[in-house]
């Protein structure tokens, strides 16, 4: 079921109960209960993605409006039914498993948030101050996010915080709190009912439909990249997966070396396309391929002319320079050489690990100026980790 | 009278009446109310300062209009200290744009200030006529009177702003009006967002409203940052299209030529912006297959032999390979072979194959290739005619002419923008439309 088709089911399933209850019990508290309780389910569908970070469903967002809507008895009861709809509605994960696995967390997830907001709401004590329950909403809107970080380094057995993307939290956090107090007012002043939560999730939206062109556009970047750099493959003129192999090794050398991810992004493009230049320059007549220079020449010439490669021209240009000249005064000579070691390296090895070790003692063994020795000695830790480096059977 | 004189004129008219209405406005609510209003007056013109340097607008998509959503609350907090000259200050206020004050463009400012307060004014006598001072309990008629002043105070805006561009620009005012009006309601959210901005310094004080400012904010870089990226692989694309097709130059301009007909095409069918731009791009790279043929080839003049033909027209499938690993592309990425195409008249699938099929057909027709000089429009539209429903898509083949005669404009023999220097001068005859021509047979290139 596509996305779209499920997120307006959960909504108008809550909306549907919402008006039936109102119509059965009129000014019964279940009705808003229940918009609350399809706002969360149709939240499920809608993940916020910024870039280097796991998705964040604009659920949490919800769980916390209903804490502070009901009780913890009655919230935990809306939760259970509005997380077993998109348990049943959503296409992801597609095992039986997985979305039990998932639904298991939603609901650890929203209860926790319930207990938070209730528990420090009891500690804070009366009265229930403009501050008090601010703070209280805060603390309840941070949980859902922190178990969620615990659920997956629990499922990833790797434990590390990353601080990418989190503004992302920061919004949800907010939007969160002024959801939540503007559905019931504090101090005496009067909330605005559903309005408050409708309108404080219009900037998660914006934020939500912003990542989701920013991740369309950079994976259609990307792949782009990869399709041209693929091309002279395609034609022929480099061994087939050359420059994807070219890039893994690059990025995996200059991660040994110490280098920014800024820098590591740039010198991945410019390993996918240094063969690029290839495909302008004429078939010289004797069938020899051309000159690795002239190919990268042409590259780094066509790359320069744009904006976002340049500096991925400037790598490929670099792979040539005399890199004990310019090593001070240009970042961009250690990329070049990295370059050039790595896809000397896979040209010898012809992609085959068995014969990473002839390859590498090949390039240990040649003159100086050609390969620097530094990222000579990266290659060897990168294929020594890699296992490549094993002694081989005579 | 000169258009400079003309937008002079209208500047000093929007001002003046402006500055009637102000002081209509003073006169009949004077003085202010409490000192809470002077600090509210402060809280949002620093508001709206922040949100109309920030804003971030774009064509076809949603705009993000802090600049409406700041008004907006003003609508409701001045409502409620009943202090109409407050709405006008943060009009003001919101028409202070760092860039124009930078380059010293004081016409622009003063029209902006005099554009600004008239359509809020315009926007705050429908609020305040919809809903009463206290009204905040309830909320429902207050969105409803937000949104309703919201859009009136946008389309204002757009109408007045609209003239001017239309006179410097020399350009029909409807059609500069329909635009700027597609581009500001888009910021009809944010409107209502200005809703709940007026509750929260209402009811929660302005100590609480850097809490609405956060998601905002993190809205505003991740949109930032996609129009960012998007232009830049626009140029990226648009570069190394021209860089590769130096290699062959008879070709020169050829992808950005077809991507332009491909966009006529697409209009035609009232595609949408994701579709259109979906469209340009596969059509910008529908060659790319060519970075895998020598360029001898490509530049040879006269004929080919059959070994070279096949070397030559393997780059169609090059490119349908290569389109396919972008998965943006990838739907759209159809064989342009004659099968594949009347597969699309047929409705078997999408037309943009069909449309790219038709628009790289009728650039070749009306271009000079090395194998035949460029032919006639009218040679070219009756070859698309004749091709309809068998080689081209019938609809796709109206679809370009009308697009074309729509607009006056004239392509083929005569009217070719490259002028080539030859080392043998192509044929004058074609020797089919989009081909490549006749081949020699190998022995006899052999010999030759």
């Amino acid at each position: 079921m596509k996305r779209w088709t499920g997120l307006l089911i959960l909504a108008a399933a809550g909306a549907v109960v919402a008006v039936v209850i109102e119509i059965s019990h009129p000014g019964s508290p279940w009705a808003p209960l229940a918009v609350i309780g399809g706002a969360i389910a149709a939240g499920e569908l809608i993940e916020l993605r910024p870039p280097r970070r796991a998705a964040l469903p604009i659920s949490f967002a919800f769980m916390v409006v209903l804490a502070r809507q009901t009780t913890a008895k009655d919230a935990v009861l809306v939760l259970v039914i509005a997380e077993l709809a998109p348990f049943l509605v959503r296409s992801e994960p597609t095992s039986v498993e997985g979305r039990l696995a998932l639904f298991a967390e939603r609901l650890l997830e929203g209860m926790a948030a319930v207990v938070v907001y209730h528990g420090m709401m009891q500690l804070l004590g009366a009265p229930p101050t403009r501050g008090k329950v601010l703070f209280a909403l805060a603390l309840a809107a941070f949980t859902p996010i922190v178990v969620a970080e615990i659920a997956r380094a629990l499922r990833e057995h790797r434990f590390e915080v990353s601080l990418h993307g989190r503004m992302a939290d920061v919004a949800l956090v907010t939007s969160a709190m002024l959801m939540a107090i503007s559905a019931m007012g504090v101090d005496g002043q009067g909330g605005m009912g559903l309005w408050g939560p409708a309108v404080f999730t219009i900037p998660l939206l914006a934020a939500w439909y912003s990542y989701e062109h920013l991740a369309l556009i950079r994976s259609t970047y990307d792949q782009t990249i990869r399709a041209l750099g693929a091309a002279p493959e395609l034609g022929g003129m480099v061994r087939a997966g050359h420059a994807e192999r070219v890039a893994d090794l690059t990025v995996a050398m200059a991660g040994a070396l110490g280098f920014s991810r800024h820098e590591v992004t740039q010198l991945e493009t410019a390993a996918l396309l240094h063969h690029l230049g290839q495909v302008c320059l004429d078939e010289p007549d004797d069938g020899r391929p051309p000159e690795p220079v002239a190919v990268a020449q042409a590259g780094a010439t066509i790359l320069r002319g744009t904006q976002l490669l340049a500096p991925a021209g400037d790598i490929i240009a670099a792979e040539w320079l005399p890199y004990r000249e310019h090593t001070a005064s240009r970042p961009s000579v250690m990329s070049g050489q990295i370059l050039k070691v790595a896809s000397a390296f896979d040209e010898l090895s012809d992609g085959y690990p068995e014969r990473a070790g002839l390859a590498l003692e090949a390039m240990c063994s040649a003159p100086g100026y050609l390969y620097d020795a530094r990222v000579l000695a990266a290659l060897e830790a990168v294929l020594d980790r890699r296992g490549l480096l094993d002694d081989q059977p005579f | 009278m000169s258009s400079t004189k003309k937008i002079w004129a209208v500047v000093l008219a929007l001002c003046s009446l402006a500055v009637a209405l102000v002081i209509g406005i003073f006169r009949a609510t004077p003085g202010a109310g409490s000192p809470g209003t002077w600090t509210a007056v402060v809280v949002l013109a620093a508001a709206a300062v922040v949100a109309t340097n920030f804003d971030v607008e774009s064509r076809g998509a949603f705009t993000i209009s802090g600049a409406a959503m700041v008004l907006v609350a003003s609508l409701i907090v001045f409502r409620d200290y009943n202090f109409a000259l407050g709405v006008v200050i943060i009009a003001l206020f919101n028409a202070l744009t760092f860039a124009q004050i930078k380059k010293r463009q004081w016409q622009k400012l003063a029209f902006n200030a005099a554009a600004q307060t008239l359509s809020l004014l315009a926007g705050a006598a429908v609020y305040w006529q919809l809903a009463s001072s206290g009204s905040l309990a309830r909320p429902g008629l207050v969105l409803v009177a937000a949104a309703a002043s919201g859009f009136v105070y946008l389309v204002t805006n757009s109408a007045l702003v609209a003239i001017p561009v239309a006179l410097s620009f020399d350009e029909r005012y409807r059609s500069v009006l329909r635009e700027f009006v597609a581009l500001d309601v888009g910021g009809l959210p944010f409107a209502l967002l200005g809703v709940g901005l007026g509750w929260i310094y209402l009811q929660l004080g302005a100590s609480v409203v850097p809490l609405f400012v956060v998601p905002l904010l993190v809205a505003r870089r991740a949109f930032a940052s996609y129009l960012e990226l998007k232009a830049g692989q626009e140029q990226t694309i648009e570069t190394l299209i021209l860089a590769l097709e130096a290699k062959d130059r008879y070709t020169a301009g050829h992808a950005q030529r077809v991507a332009q007909f491909c966009e006529y095409v697409g209009a035609e069918f009232s595609f949408g912006q994701r579709r259109m731009e979906r469209l340009r791009y596969a059509a910008l790279m529908h060659d790319i297959g060519k970075l895998v043929v020598p360029n001898q080839l490509l530049n040879k003049p006269g004929r080919l032999t059959e070994s070279e033909f096949e070397r030559v027209k393997r780059h169609e499938s090059v490119s349908v390979e290569l389109l396919q690993r972008i998965d943006f592309l990838a739907p759209v990425a159809g064989d342009t072979t004659t099968e594949a195409a009347t597969a699309a008249v047929d409705g078997s699938g999408l037309i943009e194959p069909a449309i790219i099929h038709v628009a790289d057909a009728f650039d070749a027709m009306t271009s000079t290739r090395s194998y035949r000089r460029a032919l006639s429009q009218e040679t070219a539209f009756a070859e698309l005619r004749a091709g309809a429903g068998t080689q081209f898509n019938q609809r796709c083949v109206e679809a370009l002419i009308s697009a074309i005669e729509s607009r006056d404009e004239h392509y083929g023999a005569g009217h070719e923008v490259d002028e080539h220097e030859w080392a043998v001068a192509p044929p004058d005859a074609g020797t089919g439309s989009a081909g490549l021509g006749h081949l020699i047979p190998e022995e006899q290139a052999a010999g030759s």
